[in-house]
């Protein structure tokens, strides 16, 4: 091998060093920027619930004390439980009317493009606008559901002057906003399914009902997780419908965490005690996101790349 | 068996006004492996899942063992079919895929063991009965597919195009393994396919379709023979036939094919025709026999023991006739 080109010991140049690091380099910006507007509203929320600010922004130093006075609120505790009813409510009643709307979707063959764009609307529509529509729809005197129901000989509701009614429908008009994108969200899902499965599933004599819950079910489970944080994370956080539609009246009956985060910091000024709701919903959603991602988006990475 | 297994009775079928299957008369015996073959939208895969149930026969009649099914569901049709996607659950390992039909019927769990058993003994796929199909190569996964199939134990087997996601090799193995399957479990089959080596090399029965109805049904080496017409006699075979455009004369020695260029051609006595009738002679390119000397033989391209030519005969004013072939296939 005496006639050989004598080679030139290539070591890694920097370019190559650095490849591994390029696929975070390229995401960097992105996530700094997220993280600064995220960061800057969290840690600010933190610093402000350790504080007792006045409104001239003087803060001092309390440390947990406005978490004490907060836990020890009974209209705290009472909107915590009505909140954590009304988003267990809503993520039963939502993912039931998601899914029953992405299946629905899915066998729509004419217009589904049409009707897939058409069910999003009410997810366009500003949270004012569907808080007064709502008005609208349920109010007592001259109501669209009250003239139905004297149409139909049947006495007139009360719908938002009543504590549990008036809870009702602040759900459905959550629902309302929240159901288009989380069943869009689920027809992708459902869409990406072979349906070469359902011919076999039919030939092993699979009823429908089976082929939901052992074969469409367990293959859109990240969706379905991912429809979840969506639906807990709306429910939790509404604010504005809810504020338009009720003001949290009557009574209290619709005042949730959030509406009483609100009253607390920009009503009463109380900017320590309101930060710490803002703490205990960021805590909340954060805690059932994560559940949602280990139980349905990382437990099925094993076989999601085989959904073909 | 005078009786079909599974009879086709004038079968039609139809979307919205479209007429995409028009009347198909078809016996197949039992026992038979039979192959729909013909290129792609032929009406062959509409065939099969017709045959299958997940399809609805707008008239005409689908009998399998002497009962009609037309209005039986496809899980009661006794029927297994094996997907060209393969169709696996993805979330279930091997052996829930294969229990996945018996454990709809109910059936019970010792017989669900015995059958996943057997039909993992026969495939080899005892060693892969925890695993996911993700986890498979696509020969396994096939062999998974035809595993579902064979717990179910039915009376007929439907394939729909099993091979085409295979390489060549593994192709290769698996038409021999299906076709061992077929003279071990003698279960009566259909297979589809557009490749007309397997349809050669795997059937008992070739029915060769083309644009919505059935062109020919035979043995394979009936059909490769004595093709029906021009469309089966182009189909069949690769390279395909020589096809030389000529009239049907007579002199002393008997009755031959005149071609424009002035060509020659011999024709058997039992060929039917008239003399002055303007006919296409098919001659199969295999076997050069010196007949055709005269022509320029431009140098071919080999695959392996072969080499294919493509070459003008002066006189044929078309392909390079090579061998004398058998079929006069009337124009």
């Amino acid at each position: 091998m005496s006639h050989t080109t004598p080679m030139v010991e290539d070591g890694p140049t920097g370019a190559d060093r650095l490849k591994p690091f390029v696929p975070y380099l390229l995401v960097l910006p992105g996530l700094l920027f997220v993280m600064g507007v995220l960061g800057y509203a969290v840690v600010g929320g933190i610093i402000l619930s350790l504080n007792e600010t006045d409104m001239f922004m003087n803060k001092t130093f309390v440390g947990l004390k406005n978490y004490i006075d907060v836990f020890a609120d009974p209209r705290f505790q009472a909107a915590m439980l009505r909140t954590l009813s009304f988003v267990v409510i809503s993520i039963v009643l939502g993912i039931f009317m998601s899914m029953s709307f992405a299946l629905v979707l899915y066998k729509v063959v004419r217009g589904r493009r049409f009707f897939r764009g058409l069910s999003l609307v009410p997810y366009f529509v500003s949270g004012i606008a569907t808080a007064v529509m709502f008005r609208f729809i349920f109010t007592t005197s001259g109501g669209f559901v009250n003239t139905v129901l004297a149409q139909l000989g049947l006495p007139a509701q009360s719908w938002l002057g009543d504590p549990t009614l008036a809870f009702v429908v602040a759900i459905m008009a959550n629902c309302w906003f929240m159901v288009p994108f989380a069943s869009l969200i689920l027809l992708g899902g459902i869409q990406t399914i072979d349906k070469d499965l359902y011919d076999a599933a039919a030939i092993d004599g699979a009823n429908p009902i089976q082929i939901f819950f052992r074969i469409t079910l367990p293959l859109i489970k990240p969706m379905l997780g991912v429809s979840l944080i969506w639906v807990s994370y709306i429910s939790f956080s509404t604010f504005d419908i809810v504020l338009a539609l009720t003001s949290g009246g009557p009574l209290k009956a619709t005042e949730l965490v959030s509406i009483y985060m609100y009253e607390l910091a920009f009503r009463q000024l109380n900017f320590g005690q309101g930060a710490v709701l803002m703490v205990v919903l960021l805590v909340f959603n954060t805690v059932l996101s994560l559940i949602y991602i280990k139980i349905f988006v990382m437990g099925d990475r094993r076989h999601s790349e085989a959904g073909k | 068996m005078a009786e079909g297994y599974v009879e086709y009775r004038n079968l039609r079928k139809s979307f919205g006004g479209l007429e995409i299957l028009h009347g198909v008369d078809l016996t197949i015996p039992e026992g038979a492996f039979a192959v729909l073959v013909g290129p792609s939208g032929c009406g062959k895969s509409t065939l099969l899942r017709m045959t299958a149930g997940l399809e609805d026969v707008t008239s005409g009649e689908i009998n399998i063992a002497g009962r009609m099914v037309n209005n039986v569901h496809a899980k009661n049709r006794g029927i297994a079919m094996v997907f060209q996607s393969y169709a696996l659950y993805p979330h279930m390992s091997v052996e829930d895929n294969m229990s996945f039909g018996l454990k709809m019927r109910k059936t019970p769990l010792h017989l669900i063991t015995d059958r996943i058993k057997r039909a993992a003994a026969i495939l080899k796929l005892g060693p892969m009965l925890d695993r996911l199909p993700s986890q498979l190569s696509g020969g396994q996964r096939q062999r998974v597919a035809m595993g579902r199939a064979l717990t179910r134990e039915p009376e007929v087997f439907l394939f729909d195009e099993p091979l085409s996601n295979l390489d060549a090799k593994l192709r290769v193995e698996m038409r021999a393994e299906i076709k061992a399957l077929h003279q071990r479990l003698k279960t009566t089959t259909i297979y589809v396919t557009h490749d007309q080596i397997e349809a050669m090399t795997m059937a008992d029965l070739v029915v060769v379709m083309h644009d919505d109805r059935i062109e020919q049904v035979g043995e394979p080496l009936a059909i490769y023979d004595r093709p029906a017409n021009l469309f089966v006699a182009e189909f069949l075979g690769s390279p395909a036939m020589n096809l030389i455009p000529g009239t049907i004369a007579q002199d002393a020695d008997g009755r031959f094919v005149q071609t424009e260029a002035g060509l020659r051609l011999p024709l058997e006595p039992e060929a039917n025709g008239t003399v002055g009738q303007a006919v296409v002679y098919g001659i199969r390119p295999e076997k050069p026999d010196g007949r055709g000397r005269g022509g320029r033989y431009p140098p071919g391209h080999c695959v392996g023991k072969d080499r294919a030519v493509d070459g003008q005969h002066e006189a044929a004013g078309g392909v390079l006739p090579r061998r004398r072939g058998r079929a006069a296939a009337r124009r």
